[in-house]
């Protein structure tokens, strides 16, 4: 078998349908859409909508942590001995575990919802960030990135939970928080002793987390206002070892990507 | 009132001797953690080329199985004398490189049973024959903490070995692919067969048996 198997070739039944991004982003659809303002794009149980974007949040977190698995499971195969230590590997195929229980959770979250797997696109950008053929800037886009994207998506849905009073999904995003947090610790450990002697290495694998940080805040899906579906957790950042000013930075970051998006949705309003 | 009590209560019936010197029991512990390794590596490596979900998450799950394999038995080694645990971390001769290099091989989505034939049809079970030989083997007190190690990976193999077969059933479902899983199954057989097994010959003590019988004893 190959290293690095590139996105294209992830394996998946015929349920599943591959969606790209930027169609999402640039369907005019979404800026007609956005015209009918209808109240905030934060996860509230009281919005019209808000069964059927919880699906959608759902079968978004399932297919996400589907690529998680792939992408630790990679991690432990696409490197050798010398270019990833024993330890990181280890650290890996517990992710491995971790995120493969995350999927069963989200699968049987989705039959509790009322949706079934296959119902919404798959967008493979989470693997994308889970190929960059150095260890160390894999790692900080996965655990430092993708995983702490993880724990404000889980904070969110959890409280869309209470606020919902859905118990079983309070009490599952709850657990899936927890390992998040632990997959971030292992990043940002990673992080510094792979890079204790090499700073322009440490420096080019937070441009990446930066790069991807952008990513996942695409079109102002996560931020601190009304308006992000998923909110920044800070609590649960610090318990994972982000400092404030690096959770300030993704908030910017996130301020700023909003920002990108409605000027572009302006762009094709005025357009079209 | 005396409080004298014999050091051994009457039902322990472990004695002293056992097969294994503290070299040999070093040397099968560093083959079986370079064998773990190779194994959660390719693992985790075949999620992402597996199409079938249930397949994938079980893959996720006995990828962590076999790390943690690996990381008791890098523990263990310089508990036998072995302070550089890379040293001894090695396959038992290249014939044994040769099959797992087998095993590691397919990569194409529709490979699935050849996939699963070379871990829970072939290597699971060797690697279950030669743990349970370690085991009945080895001196019950003085190489205790193996003994204990290799009880809880046991458990891990058994469990992963009963989740693989029944995968295996599921997707066998054609005389076509009866013949496949059977190809396979026979092609990684005589690769291992060639090296002796995951300790190399004498996996199974089958060196020793030998021996005693031509010697006469």
């Amino acid at each position: 078998m190959k290293k690095m198997l590139p996105e294209a070739e992830l394996a998946r039944d015929e349920r599943f349908v591959r969606s790209r991004i930027e169609d999402a982003f640039l369907d005019p659809r979404g800026a007609r859409l956005a015209d009918r303002y209808t109240g905030p794009a934060k996860m509230a149980a009281d919005r019209p909508a808000a069964a059927e974007r919880s699906r959608s949040l759902m079968h978004g977190i399932f297919v996400g942590e589907i690529q998680a698995l792939e992408g630790a499971g990679r991690t432990c195969f696409d490197f050798d001995d010398d270019e990833a230590p024993f330890q990181l590997k280890l650290d890996m195929a517990r992710q491995c575990w971790d995120e493969s229980r995350h999927c069963e959770i989200s699968i049987k979250l989705g039959e509790h919802m009322g949706s079934e797997i296959g119902e919404y696109g798959e967008s493979t950008f989470l693997y994308a960030a889970a190929c960059n053929p150095d260890p160390v800037l894999r790692l900080t886009g996965v655990n430092r990135a993708l995983e702490g994207l993880a724990i404000d998506v889980f904070n969110s849905m959890k409280e869309f939970g209470e606020s919902s009073s859905d118990p079983i999904l309070t009490f599952c995003e709850d657990w899936m928080l927890a390992d998040e947090v632990t997959h971030v610790k292992m990043g940002s450990d990673w992080l510094r002793r792979l890079t204790e002697k090499d700073p322009e290495r440490r420096e080019r694998a937070l441009e990446f987390q930066r790069t991807v940080d952008k990513i996942f805040s695409l079109g102002g899906f996560r931020g601190e206002s009304e308006e992000n579906p998923i909110q920044l957790a800070r609590r649960f950042r610090e318990l994972a070892g982000f400092t404030d000013g690096e959770v300030d930075e993704i908030a910017e970051i996130a301020r700023q990507a909003q920002a990108e998006a409605e000027a572009m949705s302006q762009a094709a309003q005025a357009a079209g | 009132m005396s409080t004298a009590r014999a050091p051994f209560a009457p039902w322990d019936r472990r004695e002293l001797p056992g097969l294994f010197p503290v070299e040999d029991s070093a040397r099968r512990v560093g083959n079986y953690k370079w064998t773990e390794m190779r194994l959660f590596e390719v693992l985790g490596g075949w999620v992402a080329t597996v199409p079938e979900l249930d397949v994938k998450l079980v893959l996720g799950r006995h990828t962590y199985h076999h790390a943690w394999h690996a990381e008791l038995w890098h523990k263990r080694l310089p508990e036998l004398r072995e302070m550089n645990p890379d040293r001894m971390t090695v396959p038992p001769n290249d014939a044994f490189v040769t099959f797992m290099d087998a095993v590691r091989e397919p990569e194409a989505a529709d490979e699935t049973i050849e996939k699963l034939v070379g871990v829970y049809r072939v290597l699971i079970p060797r690697k279950i024959a030669a743990y349970t030989y370690h085991l009945n083997g080895t001196s019950p007190i003085t190489d205790a903490p193996t003994i204990r190690s290799l009880k809880f990976a046991l458990q891990d193999e058994f469990e992963d070995w009963r989740d693989g077969e029944m995968l295996l059933q599921s997707l066998i479902d054609t005389p076509e692919k009866v013949e496949r899983a059977i190809r396979r199954q026979a092609e990684l057989e005589n690769l291992v067969l060639a090296s002796g097994g995951i300790s190399g010959p004498g996996s199974l003590g089958e060196t020793a048996a030998r021996t005693e019988v031509e010697n006469g004893s």
